[in-house]
């Protein structure tokens, strides 16, 4: 047996003992659990443990310990793995940065890879989606319904509606991600609105398609790529200068992709697209004029893949533009971010669990006398509504674009 | 993005902190950086000066006489640095002891009406109970940690958790009791019980974080309260040992309930980190920090920075995604030792992480080619303790850096907490006074650069 063939022979017999070899990426985020001093500050900080116990979820430490170490027998983890929501607090109280929330979709992929009937049902219901659509949600079956879904929405948050701009010689792409392409139709016209506004010259994709975080955190890698190469061509392809987003989890997952892949231009949450681009000085001039004795108290809430898996700074960048707008008196929670449970999956096969994470927000909201919440997110303002409704709070949720979009002198 | 500020601290532990809410009480403008939560976060929650000189295995009765002994014997210990004056060559030690019981007091009155809030003083160290029935040397605890004065006569109840792993209360008791039957201390009778407290309705796998996040919801202690009552009666108990678990936010409302309800003392044990009271200490830090006009950014890791001559200008500090550079008058830098960061270590030699400044050992010789495994004793805990513990900076006596050649890294460059050589704070019990005490002094001195420059 020569040299290649002793190689071949050692990959069939990794498939055979289940063993699916690490990437080079994999490899760095190998390296980062190596470094975990089993101190378990993780464990006072994680939003699953403090809401479920650790009975339940064993938490980041048992992650980074255990369920890391034992590649053939990942499939053992299925009970736990699924339930971290993948905010990344852990990883950020941690002292050597261990990258916990990472290491979950590597120990995902695998128990795709190898023991599928141990993943969760709905998540294979998401997967299906996703390689049949190139969709998070199943797409409408009639594009007429959905014109007048939007029309609705549109009437609701009284916002006018701009054609959708597809243009060849765009400076930024404006990617509204699945939640707004689909669902929250709302986010991705009032972006329009704003970016229409300020005379930027952007662009829709011809055809939208997933940014791949979904197929990440379930564990099913090959798609993950797929989509990310997808976007990498487009982008490439279009010769724009910025991506733009409205949503928090594509922010952070493009970013990633944009580095993995040399982009070269920036990729920008909406938020910091009008600090870095527009300015906030020239936002402030273009706002409607109001009767600034009526003012709304305001409750912020902060997406995990915004604050902590891009930067916290976003959240100040949110505060700063609040404080523009005349109508509006921002009101601490002291619970701002807190995960809202949306995030990792987990609401689509442990619904008790992500109910039980969201309480921490609920206390914290419902404490205060805030008559509005806003989050520069569709996901968390859609997972934030339902909650806050089934709670009894009279306290509505609004996604910050369309807030933003609202309170705009628009050109009508 | 870029930031503007007059004192720039890297490093959010106890010295950072500290040196963030002087600088901010002088009126000046801070920025505090960190990449994780520190080693402050995860200790007991006590704050030691001095607990024992190390390879003595006789514990200072106070912290004024500790320290005396100390900067006698090692000159070049932190705290030894405090008693130098720019214009003498001799050092003050009478100086550098007001200078520790003055930084006390300071903490002692910031944390009041914090959910630390904190008890002892200068003139004694206190002993306080752990979690395994020991009792050690500190200075500082927590309000709600603070035994009360037993008698021969008197019951003390060691009460557990049924499934909770961090403490063992039959163990706890015994040990307790043979300690001081040994030494003929009070009191003459111990007891132990585990009762049933399920945050999560099981009694197996539970943690301390639930215990306290489920204690801090209002009306939850009689959770503790009830279960609790049958064995105080029982067992004649006239004061209640527990784990540090009565909350995050309401632990001084939580002790008050229970001496309500059983019209005894009622206290929580020192426990092994992490723990629930070192959180507290954290915390409240970090509000007293905010509070007082610091900016805090969490999640940022110091990555690089530019000087001119003998300057500091900016440090760049990126996030999981972000860069930020932040323009700065002048800098502390409490970044910590191996938990935090501040030092790294490779097979051959340490090296400081920030700015690669030098590292020295506890005789001040350069740790650059230092081989890590030859400054580790085989025992575990040694009584003059592992020599690694002590590398770190050498600094001047206003606390900045020093390199090779004497001179200082940077004339607005100052250094706080572990990251400091010749001292051995896991020997001497001596981690979170130090890291206090340089953290105070580190940051008035960067205000007054600051101050200078202006």
């Amino acid at each position: 047996m020569d040299e290649q063939e002793s190689f071949e022979y050692a990959k069939q017999t990794l498939k055979v003992e289940k063993i699916t070899p690490y990437s080079n990426e994999d490899f760095k985020i190998v390296q980062s659990v190596q470094k975990c001093i089993n101190c378990g500050i993780c464990l006072s900080h994680c939003p699953v443990v403090g809401a479920v116990g650790i009975n339940r979820f064993s938490g980041p430490r048992s992650i980074a310990v255990e369920l890391s170490r034992s590649p053939p027998e990942f499939w053992t983890t299925s009970d736990t793995i699924y339930l971290c929501t993948g905010c990344g607090t852990c990883r950020e109280v941690c002292p050597q940065n261990v990258n916990v929330p990472e290491i979950v979709n590597i120990v995902r992929a695998r128990i795709m890879d190898h023991r599928p009937d141990l993943v969760p049902k709905g998540l294979h219901v998401v997967h299906e989606v996703i390689s049949e659509h190139k969709l998070a949600f199943e797409p409408w079956d009639d594009i007429e319904e959905k014109r007048e879904s939007r029309d609705m929405r549109l009437e609701h948050y009284d916002l006018p509606h701009i054609e959708d701009r597809i243009v060849d010689d765009a400076d930024v792409l404006f990617y509204p991600g699945c939640q707004a392409e689909e669902r929250a139709q709302e986010v991705r016209e009032a972006a329009k609105l704003i970016l229409d506004h300020f005379n930027v010259n952007y662009t829709l994709l011809n055809e939208m398609s997933c940014c791949g975080l979904p197929s990440k955190l379930l564990g099913d890698n090959s798609s993950f790529r797929e989509l990310g190469s997808i976007i990498t061509e487009k982008v490439k392809k279009s010769g724009i200068k910025i991506l733009v987003t409205t949503c928090a989890g594509c922010t952070s997952n493009l970013n990633e992709v944009s580095e993995q892949e040399e982009w070269g231009i920036p990729v920008y949450h909406l938020l910091e697209f009008l600090e870095n681009e527009i300015g906030l000085d020239k936002f402030k001039e273009n706002l409607k004029p109001v009767d600034k004795r009526i003012t709304t108290k305001i409750a912020v809430h902060d997406p995990c893949h915004l604050i902590r898996h891009t930067a916290r700074e976003i959240h100040d960048i949110m505060l700063k533009i609040l404080a523009i707008l005349p109508d509006v008196e921002y009101v601490p929670t002291g619970v701002t971010d807190s995960c809202c449970g949306g995030g990792g999956m987990v609401s689509y096969h442990a619904k008790d669990v992500s109910d039980a994470v969201v309480e921490e927000n609920l206390v914290g909201i419902n404490n205060t006398d805030a008559e509005r919440l806003v989050a520069p997110c569709p996901l968390c303002t859609a997972q934030l509504e339902n909650s806050l409704y089934r709670s009894g709070s009279s306290i509505e949720v609004d996604d910050l674009t369309v807030f933003i979009a609202q309170r705009l002198k628009l050109k009508r | 993005m870029d930031l503007d500020t007059d004192v720039l601290i890297i490093g959010g532990g106890m010295a950072g902190l500290v040196a963030g809410i002087i600088a901010n009480e002088t009126g000046l403008k801070t920025v505090l950086i960190r990449k994780g939560q520190s080693a402050t976060s995860y200790s007991s929650g006590a704050i030691d000066i001095i607990g024992y000189l190390p390879e003595s295995s006789e514990s200072f009765a106070s912290p004024s006489r500790g320290l005396e002994a100390v900067m006698s014997l090692y000159p070049f210990h932190p705290y030894g640095l405090l008693g130098f004056t720019e214009s003498k060559s001799d050092r003050n030690l009478d100086q550098a002891i007001t200078k520790v019981k003055n930084t006390i007091d300071w903490i002692k009155k910031h944390f009041e009406n914090t959910p630390a809030s904190l008890v002892g003083d200068f003139s004694e160290n206190l002993n306080p109970i752990t979690v395994l029935g020991t009792t050690k040397p500190t200075c500082l605890i927590q309000e709600t940690m603070c035994p009360p004065n037993l008698n021969d006569d008197d019951v003390l109840l060691f009460a557990g958790i049924r499934g909770h792993p961090d403490f063992n209360a039959t163990t706890a008791a015994n040990t307790f009791l043979d300690h001081q039957s040994r030494y003929g201390l009070p009191p003459n009778r111990v007891v132990s019980c585990d009762i049933d407290l399920t945050p999560f309705g099981k009694a197996y796998n539970i943690s301390s974080i639930e215990i306290a996040r489920h204690l801090d919801h209002a009306g939850s202690i009689e959770d503790l309260i009830v279960p609790l009552s049958d064995y105080v009666s029982r067992s004649e108990a006239t004061a209640i040992a527990l784990p540090p678990i009565l909350g995050l936010r309401k632990s001084k409302t939580n002790r008050d309930l229970l001496e309500q309800a059983f019209g005894m003392s009622v206290f929580e044990l020192l426990s092994l980190p992490p723990s629930i009271p070192g959180l507290r200490l954290q915390n409240s830090l970090e509000d007293i920090y905010k509070s007082t006009g610091g900016s805090l950014l969490v999640g940022h890791e110091a990555v690089s920075f530019s000087h001119d001559d003998m300057r500091i200008k900016s440090v760049t500090a990126k996030t999981p995604m972000r860069e930020v550079t932040i323009k700065l008058e002048s800098i502390v830098l409490a970044t910590g030792k191996f938990i935090g960061g501040g030092l790294q270590s490779a097979s051959v030699g340490l090296k400081e992480s920030v700015f690669n400044l030098m590292t020295v050992n506890s005789i001040f010789q350069s740790a650059k080619e230092l081989r890590p495994d030859r400054s580790t004793n085989i025992r575990a805990l040694p009584e003059d303790g592992h020599d690694i513990f002590s590398i770190g900076l050498s600094v001047d006596p206003q606390f900045r850096p020093v390199k090779n050649d004497g001179h200082q890294f940077a004339d607005n460059l100052f250094c706080a907490g572990s990251l400091l050589a010749s001292y051995n704070y896991a020997a001497e019990k001596s981690g979170l006074g130090v890291a206090l005490v340089t953290g105070l002094e580190a940051g008035k001195n960067a205000a007054n650069a600051v101050r200078m420059v202006k």
